[in-house]
């Protein structure tokens, strides 16, 4: 851990994230680019955690690239779902 | 660990992936074995809900407003503060601050526990709406992925159980601490996996 102080803001983002996910999803009809937000910060709150909490970041680079390829595909199906 | 035994002795892998080559692995191979195997479990549920909602979007549309968004969200947040603690008890740990290293790991089981808590009442509050696992296409979806994370989420617990016991009896030191490390990281991935189910159920409408 080497940037113990950081922890919180990552932690406060992420909560942030997800009130403003929530209210994207409860205020406004799920337009194409309502759901290309969501799948957006779905892949960034993914990255946050497998870098900083998981702490894959200079860690093993194939588990790091898989975890990363992993939070990239599942969110580009939900843009991909915004055209069905 | 760097040269951790239980790392070089599986050469069930090309050598570009080993620890010299490709960079530490946090943990422990075994449980990296176990995480991806979940992560392809899980994966096949992200995949069967895409096929679900392309042949009933009606149905995936109306879906998430019958589920009690509130409980939803809370639980998001008790999961991604148990990940904080969780980071926290590997921190301390590495300071040789066991005393804070066990408040963390008790931290993040009581989160594990009040998780399942609301979980447990969301399928109730579900029954009481007549909402049920053959409700409709959503709702089937929604049990077996909500319901095998409530699993997981469960045995993680039991988990934080057993490495407070061995933090307790010894085990780990800022020298060696890749069983509470392996820990750390299969609990990140129960909440990298809530990160995808959240807003596939409750907020994509």
């Amino acid at each position: 851990m080497k940037h113990v102080g950081k922890l919180e803001y990552y932690l406060l983002a992420l909560i942030a994230i997800t009130l403003f996910n929530t209210f994207l999803g409860e205020q406004f009809a799920s337009t194409t680019l309502v759901t290309i937000l969501i799948a957006l910060t779905v892949t960034y709150k993914g990255f946050m955690v497998i870098d900083h909490f998981m702490e894959l970041k200079g860690a093993n680079k194939n588990l790091r690239f898989l975890m990363k390829l992993y939070f990239t595909i599942f969110p580009s199906l939900i843009i991909l779902s915004a055209f069905y | 660990m760097k040269n951790n035994p239980i790392n070089s002795s599986l050469g069930i892998f090309p050598k570009s992936w080993s620890e010299e080559h490709a960079g530490r692995i946090p943990g422990n191979i075994p449980i990296w074995v176990g995480i991806l195997s979940e992560l392809t479990e899980f994966g096949i549920f992200f995949v069967a809900y895409f096929i679900a909602k392309f042949y009933y979007p009606e149905v995936f549309t109306q879906g998430p407003q019958s589920l009690h968004t509130s409980l939803g969200v809370t639980n998001t947040i008790i999961l991604l503060t148990s990940s904080y603690f969780m980071a926290k008890a590997m921190a301390n740990i590495r300071l040789d601050n066991k005393s804070k290293c066990e408040r963390y790991l008790w931290l993040a089981f009581f989160c594990g526990c009040l998780y399942l808590i609301i979980k447990t009442w969301e399928f109730y509050w579900n029954d009481l709406q007549g909402f049920g696992p053959s409700t409709s296409e959503f709702f089937t979806v929604y049990y077996y992925m909500t319901f095998n994370h409530f699993l997981h989420v469960g045995w993680a617990s039991c988990a934080i159980l057993w490495v407070i016991f061995r933090l307790r009896s010894g085990a780990y030191s800022s020298k060696e601490n890749s069983g509470l490390e392996a820990l750390a990281v299969y609990w990140h991935m129960i909440d990298l996996m809530w990160i995808l189910i959240f807003p596939l159920l409750y907020v994509l409408r």
